[in-house]
């Protein structure tokens, strides 16, 4: 009998972080925790050479290039990593993907301040009732741009990072300032 | 950045079989399929040690999800001693030292081929599918991308029909298995060749279900509390096999999904479908302690 293989450090790491993310993105609202602070995990577990991405954040772009992944202009990332995010017009260019490929639409990673600020109220698949949530740090208009922009099945999904905390909004969920 | 930060250490097998950019790729669409329930999500589809159409899709999912800690439960038809689940089983736990059970409590990942435990499964667990035909247009539109530009315009009406035909036909729907079902309003689905008794526990159930197809190369998932519902007409309802007044001949279980044994009389037994529950039933009459979870079905109704 062979002796079972050991993950690597990497592996364990990418494998957690994964698993924080999917359950984040199923559950929309519900706070998961990535293995390691910050954006890094996520880099770790998504990005390799096949992707495309838009990285505004300056102290997260080597770990990105480690990657091989291509760097490209926002419209083109298939992943994107804003840091904390300014201005909601930043939103507009954002891929959507289209009716025929929804998976072209991108995956937005945003730092922002969790369980403080502006409430929300989310309803949507992945959500029995709905969940109430707060996020602050976000731009006055961001909520409001993103509705504006997603015309379902098209559109992105949203990941918000606070230190080893994420929170995941796809597309299909419906967000209410209350 | 040096030579040494772009190179990994030797190892002798990637972790779970699976190389990091084949994790990778199917992570990345496994969000995309979540974000839109019920919409298939293209994939690569990598060659694992077995043969596209047994459960390639459904392994390279578990396979990217499993951990050392990750409890495995593998079933076929809702067997767990099926040549088919023995062998994914004993590949998964062989790749990843993950530990394997029958149980259907302890599970963190269930594997399946065809049919969901009857015992409800929990926030926690993740039910992975095997789908050999994922697009559910194809009686209808053979043509893949004309189906794709169906799914985009939501132009669903020859699925009606074709559920229309077979009434007008034979006096019922005849779909047996892979019921097309609508996934939160928008998406048809097939929900791989489940019973039309299983159907029911897709919709707003507590855990994630992950649909995977290996030879057509699609991803797609139902995630927790997501309405799917089954397409019927107004006047002819959804209907579930007549299994409710059904007993299991070996366990004495009854109201649950059967297999249906034919005699040399020309008559019928039947015996559970869900093995492990099967086996729990013998156990509880032999008077050993046994946990039963809740189950969806109850005497032979959905609750």
């Amino acid at each position: 009998m062979l002796s079972a293989p050991l993950p690597s450090v990497e592996e364990t790491r990418a494998n957690q972080s994964f698993d924080a993310l999917l359950n984040a993105l199923s559950r929309p609202g519900q706070i998961r925790t990535l293995p390691t602070a910050g954006e890094g995990s996520i880099v770790d577990a998504l990005l390799d050479r096949e992707c495309r991405v838009f990285c505004a954040d300056p102290t997260l772009l080597p770990q990105v290039l480690e990657t091989g992944a291509m760097i490209a202009e926002l419209p083109d990332a298939d992943l994107v990593f804003f840091g904390p995010v300014q201005d909601a017009e930043a939103l507009l260019s954002v891929a959507q993907g289209s009716d025929l490929y929804p998976d072209d639409g991108a995956t937005v990673v945003v730092r922002a301040p969790l369980n403080v600020g502006s409430k929300l109220r989310l309803t949507g698949p992945g959500i029995e009732f709905h969940h109430d949530i707060k996020i602050a740090g976000l731009p006055t208009g961001f909520w409001h741009m993103r509705q504006e922009l997603i015309r379902y099945p098209m559109g992105f999904d949203l990941f918000f990072v606070d230190g080893d905390q994420v929170l995941g909004i796809p597309r299909s969920t419906k967000v209410e300032e209350l | 950045m040096s030579l040494s930060t772009l190179t990994k250490d030797w190892e002798p097998m990637s972790y779970g079989f699976l190389d990091p950019s084949a994790k990778r790729e199917i992570r990345r669409k496994m969000l995309k399929a979540v974000a839109v329930p019920g919409c298939q999500m293209p994939y690569a589809s990598r060659e694992v040690p077995m043969a596209r159409g047994w459960g390639t899709g459904g392994l390279q999912v578990s396979l990217t999800l499993i951990n050392p800690e990750t409890t495995v439960k593998v079933i076929d038809q809702g067997a767990d001693d099926s040549v088919n689940a023995a062998s994914i089983r004993r590949f998964l736990a062989r790749v990843s030292g993950a530990p394997t059970t029958l149980d259907t409590l302890d599970a963190d990942l269930i594997q399946s081929r065809h049919r969901i435990p009857e015992e409800k499964l929990r926030e926690d667990q993740v039910l992975v599918l095997q789908v050999p035909n994922p697009e559910p247009l194809r009686p209808v539109q053979p043509n893949m991308s004309i189906a794709r530009q169906m799914h985009a315009d939501a132009d669903y009406g020859r699925m009606w029909l074709q559920l229309y035909e077979q009434i007008v036909r034979s006096g019922r729907v005849m779909q047996g298995a892979s019921y097309p079902s609508m996934v939160n309003g928008r998406h048809v689905m097939t929900p791989s060749p489940i019973p039309r008794w299983d159907v029911p526990k897709l919709h707003m159930a507590k855990h994630l279900t992950i649909l995977s197809a290996g030879r057509e190369k699609r991803i797609h998932a139902v995630p927790p509390f997501t309405r799917v519902e089954p397409l019927v007409f107004d006047d002819v309802p959804y209907k579930v096999e007549e299994h409710g007044d059904l007993t299991c001949v070996r366990s004495g279980a009854k109201g649950f999904f059967m297999n249906e044994i034919p005699q040399g009389d020309g008559s019928s037994t039947y015996e559970i479908s869900d093995s492990e529950f099967g086996v729990k039933s013998i156990k509880q009459t032999e008077g050993t302690d046994t946990i039963f979870g809740e189950t969806w079905y109850k005497n032979g109704e959905m609750s």
